[in-house]
């Protein structure tokens, strides 16, 4: 077990070194869209600051509350794209049928098509906002306990981000439509910039146990400033476990369509 | 002779966007999932119908958001978001070797794709209403109404010109199409337009800078005139600035255009 881990993180090392080469060709290009996103990012603060500099609160929750769920959710988000940014460039394998040459290799295609190709501009993106979210989040003044659980559920976000990607994945061998899936999984998990309490009910049922982009980013938050209980905590991760099991079966399902079409 | 050939393009291009239906309905979902956010957001923030932040009251907020879903249809929809792609791929020499303008050729795609996503947009409307059931501001002010027409006009011309310059980049430098496109269209025109929170939220000095540049007239603008908190000399001072707009960025387009001819080389056919 430990020796085939060893090897997938091997494997993985490998391919993201290739790929970040492959970015820093094109240094200006990605530089540019570095700086789209670092913007977009900041243009979204300053609406929420202003925002809430009118409204004082938003469903209850004051400024630095506001900006720490906001900071979260780029992190699952950001997190998300530097490790599965190979979802992006999977429909070109199917399409074309060199998904084959992925099959015949000796390592999982699962992990191939999901970690493939790590995003270093999303890698650099992170340390600064691990920094804001440890500044703004003592702020809140959380107990160790409530950081503990916080950690937790971020672990437990991340599981069900991996879940997604791979209900994408395999939706784009069934479908071949992967590129509009997984900008729609994007727009979704973008619901939870906001805490999902500003849904109203069925939206808010829906974005916390259907589609639990609740769980995957509100829940993380809410259990720093003290609002989630353990039962929580465990029910959170009976979801996440669920949506990876349920995500990988779906997966072993499409390989059974794939046809190899164009190979 | 000339119109029946751009009628011809029109409705080609119409029907090459059914062409890829789910892609096409994707894209749709896609407008409405933000709308969502927006409604529930601002929903929230004006739990109480009689209160006024920032000199919107919730009918006139609730108006703004489903108006942003309208005027991106007609204004931001396009399908010169291709040129970029076009040009870097020496494909754009497919075009300029027939008998049509570029120019012509592109707007008349760009009109296509406006009208599809407008019809689609009008029936997404119905249904968010249906489902949300917001208190919408309905204008009947035919001044206003014909403002809001005008500068609906003015900035589909004016963000035209704006996506044709920053499609143009691959010119001199192939590889970064597609960051510029999404730094100058996605981030700048989504923020700075008003795609996202009407801009009179912002401090005045930034207001004042703003619309100085043309993104307020491609969204912003166009829905204070149809709520009416754009009236008078001010339309008519905005309608002129939006003009001046076209006229720059349609002179700075033809020029950046010649000047990337002398140098294409059709590079990859």
């Amino acid at each position: 077990m430990i020796k085939t881990l060893g090897r997938y993180l091997k494997v993985w090392w490998l391919m993201s070194r290739n790929s970040f080469m492959g970015m820093i060709s094109q240094r200006l290009g990605a530089s540019i869209f570095l700086t789209g996103k670092l913007l977009r990012i900041g243009f979204f603060l300053a609406f929420i600051y202003l925002l809430l500099k009118g409204t004082g609160t938003l469903a209850g929750y004051n400024l630095n509350q506001t900006i720490f769920f906001f900071l979260t959710f780029n992190l699952v988000d950001i997190i998300a794209q530097f490790l599965f940014r190979e979802v992006y460039r999977f429909r070109p394998l199917i399409i074309s049928g060199s998904f084959d040459l992925v099959m015949t290799k000796p390592i999982s295609p699962l992990f191939r098509s999901l970690m493939g190709g790590a995003d270093i501009y999303d890698l650099i993106t992170i340390p600064p906002l691990i920094v804001a979210i440890y500044l703004v989040g003592r702020s809140l003044g959380p107990s160790p306990t409530h950081v503990l659980f916080y950690v937790l559920l971020l672990i437990n976000g991340l599981a069900l981000a991996t879940a997604f990607h791979i209900a994408v994945i395999s939706m784009g061998i069934i479908t071949l439509e992967i590129d509009h899936t997984i900008m729609i999984y994007r727009d979704i998990t973008n619901l939870g910039r906001f805490p999902v309490d500003i849904y109203k009910q069925p939206f808010q049922g829906i974005l916390t146990y259907l589609i639990p982009v609740g769980i995957m980013i509100t829940l993380p938050a809410k259990a720093l400033m003290g609002l989630v209980s353990p039962l929580g905590v465990l029910l959170s991760f009976i979801v996440g476990t669920a949506a990876v099991l349920v995500s990988i079966r779906l997966w072993n399902f499409a390989l059974t369509k794939y046809t190899s079409a164009s190979s | 002779m000339s119109l029946k050939k751009y009628i011809s393009i029109f409705k080609i291009s119409f029907a090459q966007e059914f062409a890829y239906r789910i892609n096409f309905i994707m894209w749709r979902v896609r407008n409405v999932i933000q709308i969502i956010l927006l409604f529930f957001l601002w929903t929230t923030v004006f739990s109480d119908p009689s209160k006024v932040i920032f000199g919107y009251d919730r009918t006139k907020i609730l108006t703004y958001v489903f108006g942003i879903l309208v005027v991106k249809a007609i204004v931001l929809s396009a399908r010169a978001v291709d040129v970029a792609g076009e040009i870097s791929r020496g494909d754009v020499s497919n075009l300029l070797l027939k008998p049509v303008n570029f120019f012509k050729y592109w707007l008349t795609r760009d009109l296509s794709s406006k009208a599809l996503n407008f019809i689609f947009s009008a029936f997404e409307i119905v249904i968010l209403f249906l489902i949300l059931k917001p208190e919408i501001y309905l204008q009947t002010n035919l001044f206003l109404l014909v403002g809001f027409f005008l500068s609906l006009i003015f900035a589909i011309l004016a963000f035209f010109a704006l996506l044709m310059i920053t499609s143009f980049v691959p010119f001199w430098a192939p590889e970064l199409g597609w960051g510029v496109q999404f730094l100058v269209i996605v981030i700048f025109t989504d923020f700075l337009s008003g795609g996202l929170f009407p801009l009179d939220i912002l401090p005045s000095f930034i207001q004042k800078f703003l619309y100085l540049t043309p993104f307020p007239y491609l969204i912003f603008f166009p829905i204070q005139v149809y709520l009416g908190k754009i009236t008078g000399t001010v339309l008519l001072g905005g309608l002129l600035i939006s003009l001046f707009w076209i006229f720059v960025l349609w002179i700075a387009m033809g020029w950046i255009w010649r000047r990337g001819l002398l140098i294409y080389r059709a590079e990859g056919r």
